[in-house]
């Protein structure tokens, strides 16, 4: 019988210290214990987890059977437009979004928002095919690239633990800012051959003004103390 | 409505909040266990767990999911088979596994568990199936155990009684419902998450009589003294944590309604009382809260505000707008509903099924009782207590790291005067 000296509790016979504390038993004149069957058993078990491919199967067969009952129709209805591809895009769109989460649920974040953006671009390369449009890869895609990788700093940079909101909304506010300037140059580099700067600036250079005061809040601590007080929950 | 033993039946309140909150990562399991005095002989169990499941009709189905809610059906799979006992006690249920079967039954070494989902039952139910197993247990032993509803050990070859399976929350659902709203945010008591699977467990063996004895110093009963000790080391662990605005430290303690509202069901029929107490007030001795948890008992625990609190939670599942949602709708609704409702308001819960009463035939072969709460949708301590003869067993468990507050609460009772031994899972 052994007792632990902080807690002052009994303890199994086979304790090696004290699981309250962590203190180690010391007895040095105990006898080697009898090795008695632990108190609890050492078999682990793990239930499977949740099987969604049931789900996933259903949604499945329902985005393939709204597309290919377009496809049929498109056939007979409205067939100088290929109309049954904004619908099959859509469909796979979606099928990237809702249905594979519940095929492979441990997928990295960028992994996840790579799949995520592909199935965008897919959508909408599949719209440009249907209006026989050429701004696919000169526009569409390098603003989507851009988004994207935005989208993934984000995603990586905000949920660390204990992030500030003030360094959140910084974070989200400078994100917008470089994706609008990413829009005018590619706009302008497809319309007119080359950049020339304007609205985005304006844009851009407004969030850093507001990026401005929230960084200084951040840093300076009596500041910061001030912005909770006034603004506490 | 249909009734159990028929071909299928609805859920009662507390189940349709159980079945809606079951997920992958939290688990509505409790587990009752028996140490009894020689090693368990598996066939025996398997042969007591074969007559006795028939007679409770009531733990012998499978969950369903219908368009607008779940439901109970019975459950035709064979089965439920005794298993050697596992290391991380109370893993989730998963509706369609393991056959269906929301009960389970462990042996290891002279240990006897029962595991039970809780949208089955509440653990006064749930001790009912269990005692009346211990006996057939006995019996295929070789030992004479008389069946008596007296002490709750129900006969296997008579026929289930209807009353036994009934919807006791709808039966004495009043006219009147209790206020409802937001309760004031409690301290959480959050430690650091260990992986989902590692529900830590620290048992402390108390001699009883000492124990009373202690708490009628206080003026207090059992549950009340122990709870006095919860809120304490809580408050006090909370004021170490140097809060920028301390919380008030709240408990959820279940109160058996058949006490109040007689009814012979051994399906739900729970409710809770919120012994609260805030530090922003004032610092409270010791004494000092266990007066406060013993009137607020007395003043909340009547006929009248108890049925007020379930006839709310009745009408909940009788909203029209709410019926006609589909179920997987529903669900996340009811999640956050008891997020709000049900973590936030609440530091931790303690409960204590109270004194496990058996046949003076059975009681030389059973050494002491324990109880185990599944793991809670977040990582803290909760605490359950049973207690048999002269042994009071009160369990810690959580998947926290930490092991603060059952050390502190285990400190206070040595301090109290009250020999304790710990038996615990961690390394």
């Amino acid at each position: 019988m052994s007792y632990c000296v902080h807690c002052g509790v009994e303890l199994d016979d086979q304790a090696r210290r004290c699981p309250l504390c962590g203190t180690p038993v010391v007895d040095p004149s105990a006898r080697e214990p009898d090795r008695e069957a632990p108190f609890f058993a050492s078999r682990r078990v793990e239930v499977p987890p949740v099987s969604k491919t049931e789900l996933a199967l259903l949604l499945t067969g329902m985005l393939a059977s709204v597309t290919i009952c377009c496809s049929v129709v498109n056939l007979f209805v409205g067939r100088t437009v290929a109309w049954s591809l904004y619908v099959t895009g859509a469909a796979a769109m979606l099928w990237f979004w809702c249905v594979l989460p519940l095929l492979a649920r441990h997928l990295p974040v960028w992994a996840r928002l790579t799949l995520d953006v592909g199935a965008i671009g897919l959508y909408v390369y599949l719209i440009s095919l249907a209006l026989r449009g050429k701004w696919f890869f000169s526009l569409a895609l390098p603003i989507l690239a851009v988004a994207a990788a935005l989208a993934l700093g984000l995603g990586l940079a905000l949920p660390v633990r204990g992030r500030s909101l003030l360094t959140a909304a910084a974070l989200v506010i400078l994100a917008f800012g470089v994706l609008m300037l990413g829009v005018e140059f590619f706009w302008d580099r497809y319309f007119q051959g080359r950049w020339q700067p304007g609205w985005s600036v304006a844009v851009f250079l407004a969030c850093v003004a507001l990026v401005i005061p929230l960084v200084i809040v951040r840093r300076v601590p009596s500041l910061r103390e001030e912005a909770r007080r006034r603004f506490h929950r | 409505m249909a009734q159990p033993g028929g071909k299928w039946y609805r859920l009662d309140s507390a189940a349709l909040l159980y079945s809606a909150l079951q997920s992958e990562q939290y688990s509505a399991v409790y587990r009752f266990s028996a140490m009894m005095d020689q090693p368990v002989d598996p066939a025996a169990l398997q042969r007591a767990v074969d007559r006795i499941m028939p007679r409770f009709p009531g733990f012998g189905v499978r969950i369903r999911r219908g368009l607008f809610w779940f439901y109970f059906e019975p459950n035709p799979a064979p089965g439920p088979f005794v298993r050697p006992d596992i290391l991380n006690p109370c893993p989730p249920v998963r509706f369609g596994q393991d056959n269906g079967w929301l009960v389970r039954f462990y042996y290891y070494q002279n240990r006897i568990s029962i595991e039970v989902f809780h949208a089955l039952s509440d653990g006064g139910g749930a001790l009912v199936l269990f005692r009346s197993l211990l006996a057939e247990y006995l019996r295929q032993r070789g030992i004479p155990v008389p069946c008596g509803r007296r002490f709750g050990v129900l006969d296997p070859d008579k026929p289930p009684r209807s009353e036994e399976l009934e919807n006791a929350y709808a039966r004495y659902a009043g006219s009147q419902k209790g206020r409802f709203g937001f309760l004031p945010r409690a301290y959480q008591n959050l430690g650091t998450p260990e992986p989902f699977y590692t529900l830590h467990v620290t048992m402390g063996f108390l001699p009883l009589d000492q124990l009373r004895a202690r708490a009628k110093s206080y003026g207090a009963s059992i549950t009340e003294y122990l709870s006095a000790v919860l809120i304490q080391v809580l408050l006090e662990k909370q004021a170490r944590e140097k809060p920028r605005r301390p919380r008030p430290v709240a408990l959820a303690i279940p109160i058996n309604l058949r006490g109040w509202f007689p009814s012979e069901t051994l399906r739900n029929f729970i409710t809770t009382v919120r012994p609260c107490i805030d530090p922003n007030l004032g610092e409270y001795t010791f004494p000092e809260i266990v007066a406060q948890v013993r009137y607020f008992m007395k003043l909340h625990i009547n006929r009248q505000e108890m049925r007020a609190e379930f006839t709310t939670k009745v009408r909940f599942a009788d909203n029209r707008l709410l019926q006609l949602v589909p179920v997987v709708l529903k669900n996340p609704v009811v999640a956050l509903n008891y997020k709000l409702l049900g973590i936030r308001p609440y530091t931790a819960t303690f409960t204590n099924p109270g004194a496990f009463e058996v046949p003076a035939e059975m009681r030389p072969h059973i050494r002491h009782m324990e109880v185990i709460l599944g793991q809670a949708t977040v990582p803290r301590a909760d605490c359950a207590a049973i207690s048999y003869g002269n042994i009071m067993e009160i369990t810690f468990a959580g998947t926290q790291k930490e092991t603060e507050t059952e050390r502190d609460f285990f400190r206070f009772l040595v301090r109290e005067g009250i020999p304790v031994k710990i038996e615990s899972d961690r390394p």
